[in-house]
């Protein structure tokens, strides 16, 4: 019975036109656009590792934590609603709801992922390895777990009118910072070493794991399941709380 | 427990309360609820046997949402207990043995009318067919259609259906006709009907004494966060002693109808006299002595409308 209400949740997510938008359109269009501008050469000290490359596993990280994030993000207008009041008048449990909506969110991110990494593929010709594919598309996909939770921990704090400065902040701070959308490397060292502590810098990890090698796997999987700890003990917390009060 | 109590509500408290609520499709006891200094909820009990249709009346601010609130689980009281067919709030939630129709409650902006029914069916146990919840609140031909594209009163029959999915024995409904015209209501009530004759037990929350007095088979008023009458519609009514006397009488005045004997106060426009009267076989007599002419007299019992003000109008208590 669970899995019906998951696949509801999942075609209400999916079929919002402002997640198509900005979380699968936006990404392909950029990394369209990024290659025209930059994408010629070689990425240096790399063993001849292209940009489009480096650009297509960079997008597509970038386009799946949006879509997870944001996914988790709108609960603040099922919050705000009323919605998840009627909700705690069936045997969901909160705990319940919060797997599901970050279910929901993890589930998302998958299209924007593999639509750029199609891209890539089809129009920008990209090649890879089986084994690299399988880190860029799937590694990447996992990685953005954390990513759900924070969404729905700005769910619980936003109220439905903040929760688009929330997300466009968070894009900013960890899109920019967190060196998807530039490089890590032009940044200053002090500026470099605030960005290697966000959990969206061990997600570009992954994918550029693949292109340049893996020394630095196990770190970043150990940020991002230590990310996935933190984000999900403040939203059970702040849930609790928030249940209590209502 | 039926007859009408007016009052504090302190006598209805006593160590009998737990026998007299096995059994009950609804029981609460001592039930307190403050925020802050604002006593919201102050010392409910009140015993819903299976079947009744109870009707909870009170301006704003008297403690009713708050009350169904608690009744629900939605919130703790401060103390005392609420338990619907003799389990926890909770409990009797996870059982699917309680639907709802809450005030603030709305749908989803991004999912149609059969889907939302189904999202809520498809997280009970024992849910009845999407179809037929659908079809019991009268909105099986919008299932299609997005929940933004809904009237007011189309949104108030489709929360009913969500309420109604998990085939509960016990609805809450909280202000349900608020978004909903006339004929809407009639529609509303009809489809209610269905439930009750089944023999299911309904409490709602209404500000519209008409549909208390016409669907409820008991009356329950509040008034500052407790219990201030109840009873069926008639004992409620018969709180507030006298009637209302009518008549054309030419050549009234008001000081004139005043002073007529039993009665406590006079309206007179015209022609047209309305009385106040304490005691109305007293006032008919005089008033056909002094005024032969006088016709088209009638004399009514005061209404629910007379008896909720008369019960919940003064302001000693304070309701925020």
């Amino acid at each position: 019975m669970r899995t019906a209400y998951l696949a509801l949740e999942a075609k209400r997510a999916l079929r919002n036109p402002r997640f198509l938008m900005f979380t699968v359109v936006f990404p392909v269009v950029i990394f369209v656009i990024d290659v025209a501008a930059f994408g010629k050469g070689a990425v240096p000290d790399s063993n001849g590792v292209p940009y489009t490359s480096l650009l297509m596993v960079s997008l597509a990280a970038f386009g799946g934590f949006m879509a997870a994030m944001n996914t988790g993000a709108r609960t603040a207008v099922e919050r705000a609603s009323g919605w998840q009041r009627q909700l705690r008048l069936t045997p969901l449990k909160p705990t319940g709801y919060l797997v599901a909506k970050g279910a929901v969110g993890t589930l998302v991110a998958l299209p924007p992922i593999v639509l750029v990494s199609l891209v890539g593929v089809l129009v920008e010709g990209v090649h890879l390895s089986g084994g690299a594919w399988a880190q860029v598309v799937l590694g990447a996909w996992v990685a953005t777990i954390p990513f759900a939770v924070l969404g729905l921990l700005v769910g619980q704090l936003a109220t439905a009118e903040t929760m688009q400065v929330f997300t466009s902040g968070l894009m900013i701070v960890l899109g920019f910072l967190g060196g998807i959308l530039i490089p890590v490397q032009v940044f200053p060292s002090w500026l470099s070493h605030i960005s290697m502590v966000l959990p969206s810098y061990w997600l570009s990890q992954i994918g550029q794991g693949a292109l340049f090698g893996n020394d630095n796997l196990g770190k970043a999987i150990l940020w991002l399941a230590a990310w996935t700890v933190v984000f999900a003990f403040l939203v059970v917390r702040r849930y609790q709380r928030d249940s209590a009060r209502v | 427990m039926n007859e009408a109590t007016r009052g504090t509500g302190y006598g209805q408290q006593g160590p009998g309360r737990a026998e007299v609520s096995a059994g009950a499709a609804v029981s609460l006891s001592g039930l307190r609820k403050h925020y802050g200094e604002v006593r919201a909820v102050d010392g409910v009990d009140l015993v819903i046997a299976p079947g009744e249709v109870v009707a909870l009346l009170g301006p704003n601010g008297a403690g009713k949402s708050t009350t169904v609130d608690m009744l629900l689980g939605l919130s703790n009281p401060d103390s005392g207990e609420a338990r619907i067919f003799g389990q926890t709030p909770r409990d009797a939630v996870a059982a699917g043995a309680v639907g709802a129709m809450l005030q603030e409650g709305s749908l989803l902006d991004d999912a149609t009318v059969g889907e939302t029914v189904a999202m809520i069916a498809s997280l009970h146990r024992k849910p009845m067919p999407v179809a037929e919840a659908l079809r019991r609140a009268n909105v099986e031909d919008l299932s299609g259609r997005m929940c933004t594209k809904l009237s007011g009163g189309q949104k108030q029959r489709v929360r009913f259906a969500v309420a109604l999915v998990c085939d509960p024995h016990l609805l809450v409904l909280d202000e349900p006709t608020s978004a909903m015209d006339v004929g809407t209501r009639r529609e509303f009530w009809q489809s209610m009907k269905e439930f009750t004759e089944a023999g299911k037990t309904v409490l709602f929350a209404t500000h519209y004494l008409d549909e208390a007095e016409e669907f409820a088979d008991r009356v329950v008023l509040m008034r500052s966060g407790r219990i201030v009458a109840d009873g069926s519609v008639a004992e409620v009514r018969s709180v507030v002693s006298g009637r209302t006397l009518t008549a054309q009488v030419s050549g009234a005045t008001q000081s004139a109808m005043r002073t007529l004997p039993g009665v406590r106060g006079a309206d007179v426009r015209g022609e047209r006299v309305a009385l106040d009267c304490a005691d109305s076989d007293a006032t008919i007599r005089a008033l056909i002595t002094t005024y032969p002419q006088a016709y088209d007299i009638e004399i009514k019992a005061l209404g629910l409308e007379e008896a909720f003000l008369a019960l919940t109008g003064d302001n000693e208590g304070g309701t925020r």
